[in-house]
């Protein structure tokens, strides 16, 4: 019994060892570029452990313009619009999940639709109104549209998540008078860390990583984000592969950050939000 | 239904209003609050979302001059009937549609896999589960561009390693042939998506009491028909999910293609539905069609969502 | 505590990225004007705004710099929603296009000193902004592609820079081995790469008012020059990267993959920060079987948009950045001027000498506003040839009734 036990835990490590080699060697690949000079970015035969080490791809990628105040753009705005979706999305599945209402069912549909639609074709009007409203041109526009284009995903699976919370708890709250915005406040947010910890993630990363709408919305070289920062890498005649990875990697770390700090909600929330409805 | 403190904190308050009144103003406060709580997000949903689609289902039948709209030709159908029987674009659907129906069975047979293993007691599981996710986290241009560089047919670490396993004689030319040139598109799709199905999946099978597999070992039950009576039919509901979500986010491939085949090539037999769209509206100046394209894909991803929804639902029903 | 101390933190980034964005300009007006130049461009390029503004304290400039390939969604999407820069840098292929649209005012008629100014320039970078009978733009700087050989890899052969297309292909062909070296290397099948041989063989693409491809694409000249590369291709003498997917043309000549390639002036600048230890040798595009030279004329336009706010302070730019003192400091990081006033002038690099040189026999690429269905159609009948799905002949006669129907809307 403990040796099947032995060999299933061995069969079990060898097994994730060699995922977690296919996951990651193009990320060590990637880093290892990262350190080697340009001359050597296609070197025959490829080296996972560079032969010449150099910092220069760092120390230049971050130096370009401003990549410092475009990081602070970028944290601006994946924190402004993370907080507002949780806001807006977790309000809107509130009153599917645990309200009755005219029209519920053909709100939600109209909803779920923006999911389907590819983001692509919206820009042009979505550049339009825009305009229209003076949002253009700043952190604010970017922070706006990042929240819609997440709001469909994000109330179908808070919806699923709120409806998973027992009723008895929130009759309570009614019974002793508290308002519907009271019991949403103070009672269904705190019981729901785990689902809004997926919210978090995935509009953080959405945010974190856009480019379409941040290159045409943002003209002006100061209010730009990371990643129109680092397709500027790509020149028209070469790609400095080295600073575009060294750049990648240092824009990777936020992510990993809200990652790391979030994950343990992360898997407990995806366990209750929309998917099981 | 008038709730005792509710009076009270009212006269606190020093309002006292006639019961009649109080009664109908809470009953159209409950008809009201809803809506109070979806304002913000229809709001924004209506200006950012269906206003856009109504301008480009507008646009989607016409030459659309973009800078005089005034001057833009109504074409009724033409835009669409012209793009149906365009081969470019049949291609273009058959290669979106072949994306789908292999990384979306690859990443949620993978993704199970993993996620069975993610989900032993083991040292070490936030490790493994940081690292699987690490691909998802990257941003898509990031990653495509590392893929452009693995997959170099001259320098690139893939085809070293594979004539170094003896595998191919001569480096293969991934990005010259349609067919090669799916591969590491395909490749791509798979890695990136394969730590957020996997971690879908653990969700799903973490929801599962423990009492059930005890009861079914106790039967003599091995792990094989633990797996399929009891793992499978629970986890249905998950994998319906993913297999929605993936399909949908599969048809919308657009990045890759378009940084990794510079436009359809060769021979523009690579394209995707939407980087064929991106060529239209940005490098061709064809507004209408564009927006006709992305219309015809929406159609599509509705469809077979609806048929995905509609077929599993009714089997888990039975 | 901590709670507060984050919902703070949230609340000062919202607020201050709703409060910020409408700063605007006091008393001066802005010029905002779009580039796609390099890194060190671009630094040389703020200098000389800083030089402008000294000396029109009123106005601001604005200038903003996009990738090249992401260039022309920005530019439309600004269009579109009427938000357009005022003054943009565009590659001189793009102007017909632009101008079709209608986002361009034409120079001969804003500009009451058109002709006069119109003369100062040399007259192939001129041409480029002309389409439909006007001049919608004028010549901000300008380029063309010669040949870069690898000196010591030519004297081991014992070789010299070839000066004819046949000289070229055998010394490809003699410094090709395998996979190690390919003595020859294009940056892809779009009509830049191969249009410098195409040109100097005598190939050309429609008649001079561009209304037909027919007895031009598939004229005995144009089918010989593709042939060339095609049986190069095929002996091996060429890399197969301009397929897709291979090494880049910079870095595999500075490498030593690739022996010979035919690229622009900014290469210099390229090898100077990138392989500080590589020498460059540059060379006349070879000659073809009627023994001339030619190239492909590049460069950019400068543009002023039809909906431009200040057109006045915008002129004020663009006179500026036609100006010898923007044109001579631009060429300090390779940039060749498009003034004739400045041809041998000493400030200039000692290596623009073989470019402007090339330039004098360099032909523009077709004017049209279809010129990037144009290039998508002769790039996929390169793509045929090298593919041997289509012979030269077939391929580019196929290519012509493509293009015919495209001029023919």
């Amino acid at each position: 019994m403990r040796k099947t036990r032995r060999l299933h835990a061995t069969i079990t490590y060898a097994l994730l060892i060699l995922g977690i080699a296919v996951v990651l060697i193009p990320f060590v690949y990637m880093f290892s570029s990262s350190i080697k000079p340009q001359s050597y970015v296609f070197e025959m035969p490829p080296r996972l452990i560079p032969a010449e080490i150099t910092t220069r791809n760092y120390t230049e990628a971050l130096d370009t313009d401003q990549f410092g105040l475009y990081f602070l753009n970028s944290v601006i705005v994946a924190v402004g619009a993370t907080t507002l979706t949780v806001l807006i999305s977790s309000m809107m599945a509130y009153a599917f999940g645990r309200m009755h209402f005219r029209g519920k069912g053909l709100l939600f549909t109209i909803l779920l639709l923006g999911m389907m639609i590819p983001p692509v074709m919206l820009i042009i009007p979505q550049f339009l109104i825009a305009k229209e409203l003076h949002l253009l041109n700043s952190l604010a526009g970017l922070i706006v549209v990042y929240v819609t284009m997440n709001l469909s995903m994000q109330t179908f699976l808070l919806t699923g998540f709120f409806k998973s919370i027992p009723k008895e708890l929130t009759e309570a709250a009614l019974i002793d008078g508290a308002n519907q915005w009271t019991i949403f406040w103070r009672i269904i947010l705190p019981l729901s860390r785990h689902g809004l910890a997926v919210t978090i993630i995935f509009t953080f990363l959405y945010s974190w990583e856009e480019f379409p709408w941040a290159h045409v919305a943002i003209q002006e070289t100061n209010r730009r984000t990371l990643p129109i920062a680092i397709a500027l890498f790509q020149n028209q005649h070469l790609t400095e592969w080295g600073q575009v990875f060294a750049a990648s990697i240092v824009a990777l770390l936020p992510v990993l950050a809200v990652y790391i700090v979030f994950q343990r909600y992360f898997i407990a929330g995806i366990a209750t939000t929309g998917m099981k409805t | 239904m008038v709730p005792v403190k509710a009076t009270q904190r009212e006269t606190l308050g020093g309002l006292t209003l006639p019961s009649k009144f109080r009664a109908l103003r809470q009953q159209l406060g409950q008809a009201v609050t809803p809506y109070l709580f979806l304002v913000p997000g229809l709001i924004l949903f209506a200006a950012f979302i269906l206003l856009p689609m109504a301008y480009s289902f507008r646009i989607s039948f016409y030459d659309w001059n973009i800078i005089r709209p005034e001057r833009s030709e109504y074409l009724e159908l033409k835009n669409y009937q012209d793009i149906i029987e365009w081969p470019i674009f049949r291609r273009a659907v058959v290669n979106t549609l072949a994306y789908a129906a292999v990384t979306v069975p690859a990443q949620i047979i993978l993704g199970l896999g993993l996620a069975l293993l993610l989900n032993q007691k083991i040292p070490g599981q936030t490790f493994f589960r940081t690292v699987y996710y690490l691909p998802v986290i990257t941003s898509w241009v990031i990653v495509t561009l590392l893929f452009e560089y693995l997959f170099n047919s001259q320098a690139g670490l893939i085809n070293y390693w594979l004539q170094r396993a003896g595998i191919i004689d001569d480096p293969v030319r991934w990005f010259a042939d349609e067919k090669l040139a799916m591969v590491p598109i395909h490749l791509l799709g798979i890695w990136k998506g394969l730590g957020w199905t996997a971690v879908v999946m653990l969700a799903g099978l973490q929801s599962i009491p423990r009492v059930l597999y005890e009861a079914a070992a106790v039967d003599g039950a091995d792990v094989w028909a633990q797996f399929r009576r009891i793992t499978l039919p629970l986890m249905r509901p998950t994998l319906v999910f993913l297999l929605v979500f993936l399909t949908i986010g599969a048809l919308n491939v657009y990045i890759s293609g378009l940084l990794l085949t510079d436009g359809g090539n060769p021979l523009d037999r690579t394209h995707f539905v939407l980087t064929l769209m991106y060529e239209e509206t940005f490098d061709y100046f064809e507004f209408g069609r564009g927006a006709a394209i992305s219309y015809l894909l929406t159609g599509l991803v509705f469809l077979i969502s609806l048929v995905q929804i509609r077929l599993l639902q009714r089997e888990i029903e039975y | 505590m901590k709670t507060k101390a984050f919902t703070l933190t949230i609340l000062l980034m919202l607020f201050m990225a709703f409060a910020m964005p409408t700063v605007q300009a006091q008393d001066k007006t802005t010029v905002r004007y779009w580039h796609t130049m390099s890194d060190p461009e671009t630094a040389k390029l703020e200098e000389l705004i800083a030089t402008f503004e000294a000396a029109h304290p009123e106005i601001d400039i604005e200038a903003t710099r996009y990738a090249y390939d992401d260039f022309r969604q920005a530019l439309l999407t600004g269009l579109a929603g009427g938000d357009p820069p005022d003054v943009a840098r565009l590659d001189i292929v793009w102007v017909p296009e632009f101008a079709d649209l209608g986002a361009l005012e034409a120079m001969d008629e804003v500009l009451p000193d058109f002709e006069e100014r119109a003369s100062g320039f040399f007259p192939g970078p001129l041409a480029t902004n002309y389409w439909d009978g006007h001049y919608w733009g004028l010549p901000l700087n300008t380029n063309t592609q010669v040949l870069l050989y690898n000196k010591a890899q030519f004297e081991e052969a014992g070789l010299e820079p070839p000066t004819t297309v046949t000289d070229f292909a055998e010394a490809a062909c003699t410094l090709s081995s395998g996979e190690e070296r390919y003595g020859y290397a294009l940056g892809g099948t779009y009509f830049w790469a191969p249009a410098p041989l195409f040109y100097a063989q005598g190939g050309s693409i429609t008649d001079e008012e561009v209304t037909t491809a027919d007895g031009y694409l598939n004229s005995d000249a144009s089918v010989a020059a593709f042939q060339t590369l095609v049986d190069m291709y095929k002996a091996g003498c060429i890399s197969p990267n301009l397929l897709g997917g291979g090494i880049g043309t910079a870095s595999g000549h500075a490498d030593g993959l690739y022996s010979m390639i035919i690229d622009g002036p900014w290469m210099v600048d390229i090898y100077a920060n990138d392989y500080p230890d590589f020498e460059v040798n540059f060379a006349p595009i070879p000659a073809g079987p009627d023994g001339t030279t030619s190239s492909v004329v590049g460069g950019e336009n400068v543009v002023l948009f039809a909906d431009a706010a200040e057109k006045d302070a915008a002129l004020a730019w663009i006179d500026f950045l036609l100006s010898e003192e923007y044109q001579l400091g631009m060429a300090e990081v390779g940039v060749i001027p498009t003034l004739s006033s400045l041809a041998g002038n000493e400030a200039l690099p000692e290596y623009f000498g073989v470019f402007m040189e090339q330039l004098e026999t360099a032909q523009a690429r077709t004017p049209s506003p279809h010129w990037s269905e144009i290039d998508n159609i002769i790039n996929n009948a390169f793509q045929y040839m090298l593919r041997d799905e289509k012979s030269v002949q077939q391929a580019l006669d196929d290519a012509v009734a493509e293009i015919n129907a495209l001029l023919s809307r």
